[in-house]
């Protein structure tokens, strides 16, 4: 927990950051929007003060009411692991800046990320499906896709014995899993 | 006619093959007896008439017949050499330690589906694998066995085997064209070129062999090495074996080489599209092409049929069986019991968990490893043919061990490397290899006129 | 000139509606994307070549179009999907405790270290305290999981050149490795050991008999095994110079692990962003300045021998206590995130954790290395040739399992 590096961080980004700094274990975390990533990942890569030249995790979130994307970077001027949230990409067109201008490695992290939640990042030469058939219309990892035995547990079901789905229920889980299937975040 | 087709329903199935076999065999006895007696003189008159050719025929036929069992070994060979060395087991369970296993390979890639692809121009697929196959048997012809043991005895018959053994290119273009599909293109272009750059290096090493020798004749060279195993011609062109091994290596698509069927990249390079008898033909041309390489070293540089040491042929033994009379009878039927008892007696005696008709048996096989082992010393002791084919054997599968070796042990060259190696590497070195013996035959010419011929 | 005689359409052996055309991985849709484009159209003398997901070669199901000029390779694109299992959305649905066994298949050959990046997350969320045995046994089988996935590495890496012995005697190796963890976990492959808070089971006898014997002989064993190959003319002249990166490079296609490695950076997560008891532990971190492809053969070689004094090391200093910390059964963390990397045998391999205050995770985000070093085949295979494609795709050492999650 690098309270130096909150420091700088707050001094250099805080007009763009939509959030306060926050930092647990050994991770800084801070949350910015969508137009913002270019002007800030390059500061972050390109200024000697952060070098943070390593990409270490690029991924997408759907918190259930917006779509977030999320950067982990790595250098050596701190011990800790900082990660960007890009906050506030609607679902019905998830749009972020992509960062294949600064690592190329970063094109495959892009693709999955389209494939799973459908967030288009612009500037990825490369923007088509990797893990699902070309033709696939849904987005799996959206809170909206149900798997199977998801489906199984909707309120929707019939009445007769062979439309239920007979599980456990009364047990704790069974319980938590009565909610809603498109569970939304706690809003912190 | 009824009562023929219902007493044939009543029958079952061995009583089925017995009363279709045995009447043809009848018939067959009957009808081959009548005709020896009746065309048995003309033909004999025949046979003794165009005797060259009866022999070429009978030849050819040992020799086609031969590669057979020759693949089965050697694949046997390779099989339990390499699990050996990889510390496996290998073949265990067909026959004893595994060795029926490549018979059963044999069947099963008869009895395989064998279809040609959809798009493939059938008639160069068909014959493909005959042009390879061919293109391999046929240079055993000229390869001699032993004294007096050669197919055809050609002059020029080093000539014949490198221009024969040439064809296996088309073969192999034949394959990788017609097969309609890119990678079996690939492959058979990569092999055409393979074999075609690795074919210069192989002529030109030989032909040190050839100056040495004076001909081209394969049985000449062979009786030029007679003698100690200082006289074979490994010591005299050590330059020139060592490229043809590596050539020779390279011809025969053997690792470090095989990149043609280097499954790891290619699937099976030429041979994709290929299954069943289809297949076992390149499969049996590649294994019978690392004996016959194995041949050819041995014949050129390694005396050929020749033993390590002289032997003063023929040993006459003053074996007179007739001289016994009707105890000949006796003899013959008293000294295989005679040796079955003798060999069983220790075994019963020092075991008590042997019983007596186990020793028999253990006797009675022994009494025949015995006994096979009395003639074949005896054939090789009086018949310079035995012992020279029981050389040339040993000697040709030592080469054909060195082979599976070398593939247990090495990785595979690329295709560049491999064609660097060939023109940039082989080739002159070859070419210096003939250099040096011209000038060191010369030399010898001048200060000893009588030493070389 | 033999015309080639195509069959009719009524010809029972035509099984297409169509005339029989030339099959090509084009795909049969137009391009969607710039470097789709790209790669799907053809110069002249070009022609593609499918290395199909069955392939004798491929470290799993992987399909790889190639783009060819005679033997050169001008440019590839893998296909990836074949094994894709929704590991993330399964964990979605899943307890903390049912993800550990969702996430071992992922890098089916050093399961170890997938467990340990989810249950660093998941101990990162709920604030647990490892015990120090726990911690120790953790680096113990993890460290040998890491030389059993070199050991592998080495023969596939020999295998893919052609070499039919190296092979079968690494897996001696990993054999007898992996008998001594399944002595300790109960499984040979997919461990599931490792639990939030420790691991399973503590070690037993049996275990303990195995490793003084492995140990004794493992350092001759892996230089007789690694003899074979590494001053082999033919070996060496194959790998060297072949699929060269430089670091810049390396660093812009995210690499880790031993790739990054081989190309000069001493980055190793264990050092620079330790983890668990790394820091008591003495270990160097190998690095070699060539980046090509027996670089990093040789620098996994060297980092077996270091995970060896590792794991000699954790057994003289194994203290003694609990193996467990004490947890509810029923885990709610708070809501938060959590990111947690270990050094796996192949790189980064992390996680990113996001909880709700249920049982379940609300998001988890596996990062895999093969996947990331599989992008950047197509950058290595500049101007090589086909046999070098699987050469260079064995020497980044790729796991399907981790690259389609």
């Amino acid at each position: 927990m690098d309270r130096r590096f909150k420091a700088r961080l707050d001094a250099r980004f805080g007009e763009v950051l939509r959030g306060p700094i926050r930092q647990r274990h050994d991770e800084t975390e801070m949350r910015i929007g969508p137009g913002d990533v270019v002007p800030v990942m390059t500061a972050l890569h390109d200024d000697p003060a952060f070098r943070f030249e390593f990409l270490a995790d690029l991924c997408g979130v759907d918190t259930g009411d917006v779509m977030q994307a999320v950067y982990h970077l790595w250098s050596d001027v701190t011990p800790d692991w900082l990660r960007i949230i890009v906050d506030g990409l609607s679902r019905d067109d998830p749009r972020v800046p992509s960062l294949t201008f600064l690592w190329k490695g970063a094109e495959w992290m892009e693709r999955e990320a389209y494939d799973m939640f459908g967030i288009i990042f612009e500037g990825n030469r490369d923007l088509r499906r990797i893990y699902m058939p070309p033709d696939y219309t849904s987005f799996p990892l959206r809170k909206d896709f149900h798997l199977p035995d998801d489906a199984a547990r909707s309120p929707g079901g019939g009445v007769r014995h062979m439309e239920q789905a007979h599980l456990p229920t009364d047990t704790p889980a069974a319980a938590i899993r009565r909610t809603p299937a498109s569970r939304q975040l706690p809003s912190r | 006619m009824t009562a023929i087709s219902r007493s044939w329903n009543r029958l079952t199935l061995p009583g089925k093959v017995i009363f279709t076999v045995v009447p043809a065999l009848v018939v067959l006895t009957i009808g081959l007896v009548v005709a020896i007696a009746i065309l048995g003189g003309p033909a004999l008159d025949l046979v003794v008439a165009n005797l060259p050719i009866v022999r070429f025929v009978v030849a050819a036929t040992a020799i086609l017949l031969m590669t057979i069992p020759t693949a089965f070994l050697i694949i046997y060979m390779e099989m339990k050499g390499i699990a050996l060395m990889n510390l496996r087991i290998g073949p265990d369970r067909v026959g004893p330690f595994g060795s029926l296993l490549s018979v059963v390979h044999g069947l099963k890639v008869l009895m395989k589906e064998d279809f040609t692809p959809t798009g493939a121009d059938s008639v160069v697929f068909t014959w493909a694998p005959v042009v390879v196959y061919l293109a391999s048997v046929m240079t055993l012809l000229v390869i001699p066995f032993g004294p007096g043991l050669v197919g055809q005895h050609f002059q020029l018959g080093l000539l014949y085997f490198f221009a024969i053994s040439g064809l296996s290119v088309v073969g192999l273009l034949m394959a990788g064209w017609a097969s309609f599909n890119k990678y079996s293109l690939l492959g058979g272009l990569r092999s055409a070129a393979q074999v075609i750059s690795y074919e210069i290096p192989l002529v030109l090493s030989v032909v040190g062999v050839i100056m040495l020798a004076g001909t081209m004749d394969l049985v000449v060279i062979v009786e030029n090495q007679a003698g100690w195993f200082t006289d074979w011609y490994i010591w005299q062109q050590p330059l020139g074996a060592l490229i043809f091994f590596i050539a020779a290596t390279a011809e025969a698509n053997r690792t470090p080489f095989d990149l043609t069927e280097a499954d790891s990249e290619i699937v099976a390079g030429f041979a994709t599209e290929y299954s069943g008898m289809r297949f076992g033909f390149f499969f049996f041309a590649e294994y019978v092409n690392v004996f016959i390489i194995s041949a050819l070293t041995v014949t050129l540089f390694f005396g050929g049929w020749n033993a390590p040491f002289p032997w003063p042929w023929p040993i006459t033994l003053d074996l007179n069986p007739g001289s016994l009379g009707i105890g000949l009878l006796f003899v013959v039927a008293l000294v295989p019991l005679a040796l079955t008892l003798i060999l069983a007696t220790p075994f019963w005696l020092v075991s008590s968990r042997i019983k007596g008709w186990q020793a028999l048996v253990i006797g009675f096989v022994l009494a025949n490893l015995f006994l096979v082992g009395a003639v074949a010393a005896a054939g090789y002791i009086g018949f310079d043919w035995v012992a020279g084919l029981a050389w040339f054997m040993l000697k040709a599968y030592v080469f054909v061990f060195i082979f599976v070796w070398m593939r247990g042990t090495l990785p595979r060259v690329r295709i560049d490397q491999l064609m660097n190696f060939a023109w940039k590497w082989l080739m002159e070195l070859a070419f210096l290899n003939i250099f040096i013996t011209a000038g060191a035959i010369i030399l010898i010419k001048y200060l000893n006129p009588e030493a070389l011929p | 000139m033999t015309t080639t005689r195509r069959p009719s359409a009524d010809d029972p052996r035509v099984m297409l509606d169509q005339e029989l055309g030339v099959f090509e991985p084009v795909p049969p849709y137009p391009p969607r994307t710039e470097r789709e484009a790209e790669f799907y159209t053809l110069g002249d003398g070009e022609m593609f070549i499918n290395m199909g997901p069955q392939h004798p070669s491929t470290h799993g199901v992987l399909r790889v179009v190639l783009k060819i000029d005679g033997e050169n390779v001008v440019d590839l694109d893998p296909v990836l999907g074949y094994l894709h299992r929704g590991v993330e959305k399964l964990c979605e649905n899943a307890d903390y405790h049912q993800c550990i066994s969702q996430v071992d298949p992922l890098e089916y050959v050093s399961s170890l270290f997938n467990e340990w990046g989810a249950v660093l997350s998941f101990e990162k969320l709920l604030d647990v305290q490892v015990p120090r045995r726990a911690e120790y046994i953790r680096v113990l089988s993890a460290e040998l999981n890491r030389v059993a996935s070199h050991a592998l590495f080495m023969g596939w890496m020999a295998l893919d050149l052609g070499g039919l012995t190296p092979i079968l005697w690494s897996f001696i190796e990993r054999d007898e490795i992996v008998e001594m963890l399944a002595s300790l976990t109960g499984q040979r492959m997919l461990f599931n050991y490792f639990r939030i808070g420790g691991v399973n089971g503590d070690l037993n006898h049996d275990f303990m008999s195995r490793l003084g014997n492995w140990m004794s002989r493992a350092t001759e064993q892996i230089e007789a095994n690694t003899g074979l190959l590494n001053e082999n003319e033919i070996f060496v002249r194959r790998m060297r110079g072949l699929g060269t990166i430089d670091t810049p490079t390396a660093l812009r296609m995210c690499f880790t692990g031993p790739n990054l490695r081989a190309t000069g950076v001493p980055f190793d997560i264990r050092r620079a962003h330790p983890y668990s008891v790394y820091p008591e532990l003495d270990f160097d971190i190998p690095t070699r300045d060539e980046g090509d492809c027996l670089a990093r053969y040789l620098l996994r070689v060297d980092e077996v021998k270091q995970s060896l004094r590792i794991i000699d090391q954790c057994l003289h200093q194994m203290p003694d206590g609990p193996i467990m910390a004490k947890l509810p059964r029923l885990l709610r963390p708070r809501p938060g995130r959590a990111y947690s990397a270990v050094e796996g045998p192949r790189g980064q391999y992390a996680t990113y954790v996001m909880s709700d205050g249920t049982d379940q995770p609300y998001r988890m985000r596996i990062h895999d290395p093969s996947f990331i070093h599989l992008q950047s085949v197509g950058l290595l295979m500049e101007g090589n040739l086909i046999a070098d494609t699987m050469a260079i795709m064995a020497s980044l050492d790729p796991i399907m399992g981790g690259v389609d999650k």
